[in-house]
């Protein structure tokens, strides 16, 4: 597995945790919010698991962009230097 | 909660409420004297947080009770054996039965509630076990601590202190909104009869667990809080207590009283719409309530002392169900930028400031205020206090779970009428 696959599927994990989800049920562009049921709250619980599996600070003001597995990879990617 | 104010006040077993005694801990002043010094002058309690460790966080300003000693108001009971907020809890209600000129003797004898809101209850306590049974694991927690925490104490240890026997005692625990609900639990007992006065508000002190919540939840400011501002950046954490006297009016004339102001009803609702967000429909709804539960049409309200918290969300939210009700709305302020969110304390310190406002002619000012949000759009009495003859005036508080409660509160003219 590639480095990328298994941040993915850590980051998917947590995802899955927060959500109530099954992880088969997620793909890379799925999205959180109009295809698994997250809203604000729950997007928060998923920025701050990120911040502390990662040991990254993520400013707020990307959650707009961490909509779906990929644009949590790509947030955390830049803080985490992947 | 379908009764109208003043419809046959006698003939209906029902009593009209005043409140006659004020009790203020607070950031901006002890005291109601001090307190009403405080809104004139637009003081801003905002300084460094230090009753926690605030290392790791990027910005940690609070509203802080500065120069309190619990010994100088509190006389019966051991205040080491009572967290902060029960400290300022009862430590506002002896100043409000001084204030009201109350003989504690003669209050043993009659029938009263004491109602205290509150969010947090001791979480202050709260915080340094959870540390300490992390540190050193559970048999090192300390005793004193440990029995300071239940909620009950902060309305039960007022009946202990003052010496009252012949009270139901109860916490209210509706967090940012739970001050007005005390109020109101007391309005109704007094009107009815089963109860001749109250001790009614709020109370909470700073912990780190609620300002570590709001802060993950990215609303907590980072310096200042400008409600109703185009800027705006959130909330900062406060703490208090505020303790008013109710007492039916009949026996504030019989002992010629001051009267701060008449309570004429309240409202509350819950919508359980969302955790944290406000619901524009069930505000506006609840708001509609308080009017009718007071016998008071949107007309007649001269000013509205919003919740007015300072974040996104709440301030267009809330002014939008203001509009939804009052089409063009009077005067709407936040004390909140003066006192910071002191969460149970909120709407008691509100309502204390709106008596206060109404006794002394004057309304207090939103400070920190800049430009006006379009989505905000009131007249918010911008950093500088005016002068204004209130007859009615609404306090608002809203809390999370989708908790409402709005009181209402006019001038007592009944001097002037008899003159």
């Amino acid at each position: 597995m590639t480095a990328r696959a298994e941040r993915i599927e850590t980051i998917k994990e947590i995802v899955c945790d927060i959500l109530e989800i099954e992880e088969d049920e997620v793909t890379e562009t799925s999205l959180f919010k109009e295809d698994h049921g997250a809203d604000s709250l729950r997007a928060i619980e998923i920025l701050a698991a990120l911040e502390k599996e990662f040991g990254v600070v993520i400013n707020q003001t990307e959650l707009p962009r961490m909509v779906n597995l990929e644009g949590v990879y790509a947030v955390v990617a830049e803080p985490a230097g992947w | 909660m379908s009764a109208q104010h003043g419809t046959d006040p006698a003939g209906a077993g029902q009593h009209r409420v005043v409140l006659t005694g004020l009790g203020v801990v607070s950031s901006i002043g002890l005291g109601a004297e001090e307190f009403l010094q405080g809104l004139r002058e637009g003081r801003s309690g905002a300084r460094p947080i230090s009753v926690f460790e605030t290392e790791g966080y990027a910005h940690a300003n609070g509203c802080e009770v500065v120069g309190f000693d619990p010994n100088d108001w509190i006389s019966r009971l051991d205040a080491q054996q009572l967290g902060r907020a029960t400290q300022f809890s009862v430590a506002a209600a002896r100043m409000a039965l001084k204030d009201a000129g109350l003989d504690v003797g003669e209050l043993r004898d009659q029938r009263g509630l004491i109602s205290i809101g509150t969010t947090d209850g001791e979480s202050y306590d709260l915080d340094h076990l959870v540390q300490a049974e992390l540190e050193t694991g559970p048999e090192k927690l300390d005793p004193v601590a440990t029995r300071r925490v239940p909620a009950g104490r902060l309305s039960a240890a007022i009946a202990q202190e003052l010496g009252l026997e012949n009270v139901e005692a109860v916490t209210v625990p509706t967090a940012c909104g739970a001050g007005n609900y005390a109020i109101g639990t007391g309005f109704d007992a007094v009107r009815s009869g089963e109860a001749e006065f109250a001790f009614c508000g709020g109370a909470d002190a700073m912990c780190r667990k609620t300002f570590t919540g709001f802060y993950r939840l990215g609303t907590i400011a980072p310096d200042r809080c400008q409600p109703f501002d185009i800027d705006r950046k959130g909330i900062l954490t406060g703490e208090g207590a505020g303790v008013l006297v109710l007492e039916r009016l009949e026996s504030a004339l019989a002992r010629g009283a001051r009267i701060y102001a008449e309570v004429l009803g309240y409202g509350l609702n819950c919508d359980a719409y969302h955790p944290v967000a406000p619901n524009q429909a069930s505000l506006a709804r609840c708001m509609e309530l308080a009017l009718e539960n007071a016998g008071v049409s949107r007309d007649q309200v001269d000013l509205i002392s919003a919740h007015g918290t300072g974040t996104k969300a709440n301030d267009s939210t809330e002014v939008a169900a203001i509009r939804e009700v009052f089409g063009e709305p009077p005067r709407t302020v936040s004390m909140k930028s003066m006192l910071g969110h002191s969460m149970g304390a909120a709407s008691a310190l509100a309502a204390i400031g709106c008596a206060l406002a109404i006794a002394n002619r004057f309304i207090p000012p939103t400070i920190n205020h800049v430009t006006t949000d379009p989505e905000c759009d009131v007249d918010c009495v911008p950093n500088d206090a005016v002068e204004a003859d209130l007859r009615i005036v609404q306090n608002n508080g809203l809390a999370f779970g989708g908790n409402n409660a709005v009181v209402l509160l006019g001038k007592y003219d009944g001097q002037e009428e008899t003159a």
